[in-house]
């Protein structure tokens, strides 16, 4: 069959008929001139850079073109991170611009329609400007009940963005915010929203501390919660280095992965106990004194003195209100009492200032907390920590994890080495650990143990939240999240926020750098609102939607998103890429929602299963209502942007090659959108609340220049629009402008020349994969974050080989940029007490946080193991089972299998292969990869495979409360049952890739549904609302 | 001097990078499969897959181990391929690689037979068939890239270089680590000896290498059998021609 002349319209007539197997070749097409030889291929071939546009890894390409095509793509020889080297997927980027699946045209269909009809881009916007504008005007809030404004148009919402680049995710921030939308999320909600809880409080901000190539410098690699040589490749480059150079590399997983097949020691424990495992380690390294002494005392709040009401009791903190399930917090705070600055020293000499002078320095007298520095105060966070994880011995916790006694005690001790001074060890980890009802306290968990061992502002240390698109580092940085603002400002909120003084005053801390939080709001609603926005209407503040208790007091993140889209709250839908009926949690739950909506707006590369969510197995397509729109999205070699790496280096990409038909780049779709929208709304005079949209600051040319969009990112000043050199210059009076302040610098002049996220210098003057001048990292180019802490608090480096800050005795030498106080605004050098004394900038205490202070987190001071929301056990610590803050969700859809059930007795967990990217629709419509890893499939014991008689390779289903999905059996000892209890419990574990739609769906039945998301359950963490996708209960059965 | 890589097992974590790279330099079409079992796929090299990963599961040393090994023409230093074939399609340049021209190929497959890695696969649903396999990236090479496969390799797996100082790098490797490597290099005397090598912590045989294949020159061993190729010339023919069409069909059928 000649597979040239299928287009994609002659395969959807062809439907299901025709099954994959015909198309064998579908969609590649041959890319080399076949008449030059062979070694000349490249010769006249023009050469772009661009990143890799899967994994965070954030991997440099080459893409070679020759008349307008691409004819190869291969790693970057030259990029830092992968050094020429790609995995499988980047290898196959090929097979996504040269595919003919590709979507070419706006595909619509009506509702109830039964095949998509082809339209013009032209029409599309017209038509989707005007239900966007319908559906907005329908329901819009423009007052609350207490009179605030909160500007809430509460029928619309927005998903998806984390695979576009910044300036995009910028740009649908902004419109978004503009429109009034609350119901906006995307991907970082599902896969790392509970890093950022847990890591903000711990130690100020919310992503990974160190970078890919830093992996290198570590000592000791514990992977927990995370399977990296499969879903970022590239970190099995960085940790080779570092076991040549002697490193351990460390694997704890549910089950025996690529990863543990390189690891020098692996850890098999049940899924959903990670804090029981951490505890355990936390136990052990303070009962044998294998932390770092100094750094504990000097750089975190372990001396600070809690307040004695403070109290945890069976499993609960003190404050629990059983009836909102939630905490009053406020007993989780410090002791305080008033005294001068030199306090000890005064202290000493007698002392107690009680008026506002102290009798002895004379400074003025202050509220200050009180500290223990011998940390023997039974109320020092440090007895109080030695005390909640003395609990966590390695005989209860063997029970609870299964692990046996002497692999808990191997772990601990080969972990903890890290503790000396001069060594570091690093933490990656993943969705493993995120995605559990208890997300945000695993990592809680890993902040104080490498607290504690001193690994955190260290070369080779670090926790390192490994993402899983492209961009959702940027996404997130760019707020495409319901409770955040550009750059991890809290979105307003109606009750604590009516006014923009009210925001000030109740979010803007008196110490650390977020006392500058003024300046970055304000500049941002300059950016938006321009001269509109001036100080006598608060800039614009009321602009902004104000959210409220959101859907059945639920808020409103994915899983209220969809809850509240299946009981018909939400109306129109507009999709930037994601495939939440593959992805979403209990999908089958979020697949009926989208058909509750009048209308869905899908920017995509391809059919994917959202798209087709209305012909999907089991449904009549005449029965759903939903209007669908899918528009074609330019792919990333196709446009040109920047996106941010997980280690949150911003990296400039090229164009290579011109976007198929009428594909687009989302940055021209959102630019459409917004000039329609603003035309509709400057004619109609009744609609409600339309001044945040018509006065909204939108100029970037006829053909939207991306380069506009990213100089207002990084900032300028509104009298002369003089780009700034980074977030220092920013100004709470109106007289600065810029979108998201933590990218302030990135592009701090007005030509192409000074986009420093296009840097490519490859000098690394330290050795330790630093590349200051290669692209540039957010926050002012650090790239390890809380460096301070890598040198003593006299300055000297705790690794004189890893040095990154070294005070000389008159200056600072530095390696990376210093992030704390080194030079006074005249370009003095800053001692090192001084900073040694502030080591965190971004939190209020200036310390970071082994104790997460009242308001932190929802579930307490401490990490604490509860059993997930389906567990084959009771609690063995306390009679709490589950979280006690997690909001539970009722319904027919959201059915439980409860403790121990015998209906679903076996412990089910998802995960990811490396041949595929998440939803898979990319993946799987690349021949290549779908030729890799073609078919769904169920990884189980021998023993659980025996009991059942089951085959290998045998088709089978697996079932939970709420669905089932078919899987090809894949028996292998990788997998064994967990010892809990003394009893013998069974787990399965299956990729969550597939699914109905695209080049391979999971199976050879086009009738059949391949998604594991069908049973997993909507359910999320106590913070972020994060489902816990990673563990729940299940059955396994014969077809 | 021969150019080799070192494949270092301890090392692969199976991601695949190296298959998937030589398909796209060498253009091949995917392959329609289906689940095998394991992880592996496609079932084994063949016209369109130049090289393959597989992934063995086992216990060594009272250790559970998944180890990766990637397959594909070894390169021998005196390639049996080389010596059987008659119209000297197959060709050893100096540099190593083996490479094949299709022009002057006659389809007899005697290259197959006298393959010990059963390596090249012959493209027995075309009707002017080739034999395909590995030919080392010889273009790259050319022009001074390396192979496709080991430019590629994210995990350091593979590397690239002079066979002679890649014998040392195994050594060395082997002298620090003896506790954790077999004291063995796999492809030094293989066969007399081939372009690629291999280094590993689990046992060879264990992982399925084969482990039979003496440490003679393949062409030596073929030497008398050549001597009776002018006899043959015309029966020999007609009968592969015969296989051919049987196997053909049988294809087909499938």
């Amino acid at each position: 069959m000649n597979t040239k002349q299928i287009n994609r319209r002659d395969f959807l007539k062809l439907g299901g008929l025709v099954p994959a197997l015909a198309l064998t070749n579908l969609g590649v097409s041959k890319g080399f001139s076949a008449t030059l030889p062979a070694s000349n291929r490249l010769k006249y071939a023009k050469e772009t850079t661009s990143i890799c546009s899967f994994c965070g890894g954030g991997c440099g390409q080459i893409v070679h073109t020759e008349g307008g095509k691409v004819v190869y793509v291969e790693g970057d020889p030259d990029h830092p991170v992968n050094q020429g080297s790609l995995c499988s997927k980047s290898n196959a980027t090929y097979q996504i611009v040269n595919n003919e699946r590709r979507l070419k045209k706006v595909l619509y269909r009506p509702a109830g329609g039964a095949q998509w009809e082809e339209k013009s881009v032209d029409w599309a916007v017209k038509e989707i400007a005007k239900r966007i504008k319908a559906t907005r005007d329908s329901n819009f809030v423009t007052k609350d009940e207490n009179g605030v404004t909160v500007n809430r148009a509460e029928s619309l919402a927005s998903i998806g963005g984390a695979a576009l680049d910044n300036e995009e995710c910028y740009l649908i921030s902004k419109i978004n915010r503009a429109l009034g939308l609350v119901y906006f999320e995307h991907e970082a909600r599902l896969c790392h929203s509970s890093t950022v809880a847990a890591l903000g409080p711990s130690f100020g901000r919310g992503a990974m501390t160190n970078h890919w190539v830093d992996v290198k410098n570590a000592d000791s690699i514990l992977v927990i919660g995370a399977n990296p040589v499969e879903n970022h490749v590239v970190t099995a480059r960085w940790i080779t280095v570092a076991k040549e150079k002697g490193a351990k590399l460390i694997v704890c997983d549910p089950r025996f992965t690529r990863t543990a097949a390189i690891s020098d020691l692996f850890i098999k424990h049940r899924a959903g106990t990670d804090i029981a495992l951490i505890g355990w380690v936390i136990n052990y390294c303070l009962e044998n004194k294998l932390y770092h002494d100094e750094y504990v005392r000097e750089y975190t709040n372990a001396p600070f003195l809690v307040k004695p009401e403070f109290g945890f009791n069976d499993g609960i903190f003190s404050g629990y209100d059983a009836a909102k399930r939630a905490y009053d917090s406020s007993t989780w705070d410090y002791q305080s009492e008033k005294a001068c600055k030199h306090k000890d020293d005064c202290a000493q000499k007698g002392a107690i200032p009680t008026e506002a002078k102290c009798p002895i320095c004379e400074a003025p007298v202050e509220t200050v907390t009180k500290k223990d520095m011998t940390l023997n105060d039974p109320n020092s966070v440090f007895q109080l920590l030695k005390k909640h994880f003395g609990r966590y011995t390695a005989d209860i916790v063997s029970q609870i994890t299964g692990v046996p006694k002497d692999k808990l005690e191997e772990l601990a001790k080969m972990y903890c080495e890290s503790g000396k001074p001069e060594k570091t060890g690093t933490i990656l980890y993943a969705m493993g650990a995120t995605q559990h009802t208890v997300g945000t306290e695993y990592i809680r968990g890993y902040a104080v143990l490498q607290l504690l061992l001193g690994n955190m502002g260290m070369p080779g240390g670090g926790i390192n939240a490994m993402r899983g698109e492209s961009n959702v580092q940027g996404s997130t940085d760019m707020a495409l999240l319901f409770n955040l603002l550009p750059g991890y400002l809290g979105v307003p909120n109606a009750k604590l926020h009516p006014t923009l003084q009210a925001y000030i005053d109740k979010e803007t801390p008196k110490t650390s750098y977020w006392s500058n939080k003024p300046k970055f709001l304000i500049s941002m609603l300059k950016a938006w609102w321009g001269d509109k926005a001036i100080k006598e209407n608060g800039f614009c503040y009321d602009y902004l939607p104000k959210i409220g208790a959101g859907h059945k007091g639920g808020g409103y993140s994915w899983i209220a998103l969809f809850e509240a889209m299946n009981d018909g709250k939400i109306k129109g839908l507009l999709n930037w890429g994601q495939n939440p009926a593959v992805s979403g949690p209990n999908s089958n739950l979020e697949l009926n929602a989208l058909g509750k909506l009048d209308w869905l707006v899908d920017v995509q590369l391809w059919e994917t299963e959202t798209a087709d969510f209305w012909k999907r197995p089991g449904v009549n397509p005449v029965d759903i209502k939903t209007e669908v729109f899918v528009l074609p999205a330019a792919f990333a070699l196709e446009k040109e942007g920047s996106i941010t790496n997980s280690g949150r280096w911003i990296q400039w990409r090229y164009q290579a090659v011109n976007p198929p038909g009428d594909a687009k780049r989302d940055l021209w779709w959102i630019d459409r959108f917004y000039k329609e929208l603003k035309a509709l709304y400057l004619a109609d005079k009744n609609a409600p609340f339309t001044d945040p949209i018509v006065n909204l600051n939108w100029n970037y040319g006829d053909e939207p220049d991306v380069h506009l969009v990213a100089k207002e990112i990084n900032g300028y000043t509104t009298a002369d629009k003089k780009q700034l050199a980074n977030f220092t210059k920013l100004a709470d009076d109106g007289s600065t402008a810029c979108g998201i302040w933590i990218y302030s610098g990135f592009y701090p002049g007005p030509d192409k020349k000074d986009n420093k996220a296009a840097g490519r210098d490859k000098a690394d003057p330290s050795g330790l994969g630093i590349f200051p001048n290669w692209t540039y990292a957010w926050p002012v180019n650090r790239r390890i974050i809380y460096n301070r802490c890598s040198a003593d608090p006299k300055g000297n480096p705790y690794n004189p080989d890893k040095a990154l800050v070294k005070w000389d005795g008159a200056k600072w030498i530095t390696y990376d940029v210093p992030d704390f106080g080194w030079k006074d605004p005249k370009g003095d050098m800053i001692p090192p007490e001084k900073s040694a004394a502030a080591p965190y900038i971004m939190l209020p205490e200036l310390h970071a946080r082994l104790f997460a202070t009242k308001g932190a987190t929802k579930e307490g001071p401490f990490p604490e193991h509860y059993e997930p929301f389906e567990s084959p056990v009771k609690n063995l610590l306390s009679s709490q089972q589950i979280n006690p803050v997690v909001k539970i969700w009722d319904g027919d859809s959201n059915k439980r299998a409860e403790v121990g059930s015998k209906e679903y007795p076996i412990i089910g967990i998802t995960f990811r292969l490396t041949e595929h990217w998440q939803s898979g629709i990319i993946t799987r419509n690349l021949p290549w990869q779908a030729e890799l890893m073609p078919e769904m499939f169920v990884e189980i014991s021998p023993e659980l495979a025996s009991a059942k008689g089951i085959q290998n390779g045998e088709w089978v289903k697996v079932v939970s409360a709420r669905g089932e999905v078919p899987a090809r059996a894949c028996i292998t000892q990788r997998l064994s049952p967990y010892q809990v209890n003394g009893k013998k419990h069974e787990v399965v574990g299956m990729p969550w890739h597939y699914g109905f739609s695209g080049y391979a769906t999971g199976g050879k039945d086009r009738s059949k549904n391949y998604a594991a998301n069908q049973i997993t359950a909507h359910i999320g963490d106590g913070n972020t609302m994060i489902p816990e996708y990673k563990v729940f209960l299940c059955d396994i059965r014969k077809m | 001097m021969p150019k080799g890589v070192l494949v270092d097992l301890s090392r692969c974590v199976g991601c695949r990078g190296c298959q998937v790279a030589c398909k796209q330099w060498n253009q091949l079409p995917a392959e329609q499969t289906t689940w095998q079992g394991s992880y592996e796929n496609p079932p084994d090299i063949s016209p369109n897959t130049y090289t393959k990963v597989r992934f063995v599961e086992g216990n060594h040393r009272e250790q559970f181990f998944w180890r990766f090994y990637k397959t594909q023409c070894k390169h021998c230093l005196e390639p049996a391929c080389v010596s059987a074939c008659l119209v000297k399609a197959m060709e050893k340049k100096p540099g190593g690689p083996v490479t094949y021209d299709e022009h002057r190929c006659m389809g007899c497959r005697y290259c197959m037979i006298a393959c010990p890695f059963n390596t090249p696969k012959f493209e027995y649903d075309k009707a002017i068939p080739r034999i395909r396999k590995c030919q080392f990236c010889f273009d790259r090479q050319e022009v001074g890239r390396q192979p496709a496969c080991v430019q590629t390799c994210p995990s350091g797996t593979l590397k690239f270089g002079e066979r002679n100082e890649l014998l040392d790098v195994a050594k060395i490797r082997i002298y620090k680590e003896p506790n954790k490597y077999v004291h063995h290099i796999y492809g030094e005397h293989e066969a007399g000896g081939t372009s690629w090598l291999y280094i590993s912590d689990v046992p060879f045989e264990k992982l399925g290498f084969p482990t039979n294949i003496g440490t003679a020159p393949y062409p030596g061993l073929t030497k008398d059998f050549l001597y009776a190729v002018p006899i043959i010339f015309i029966a020999v023919p007609s009968l592969l021609l015969g296989i051919s069409y049987i196997k053909n069909r049988r294809n087909e059928d499938k």
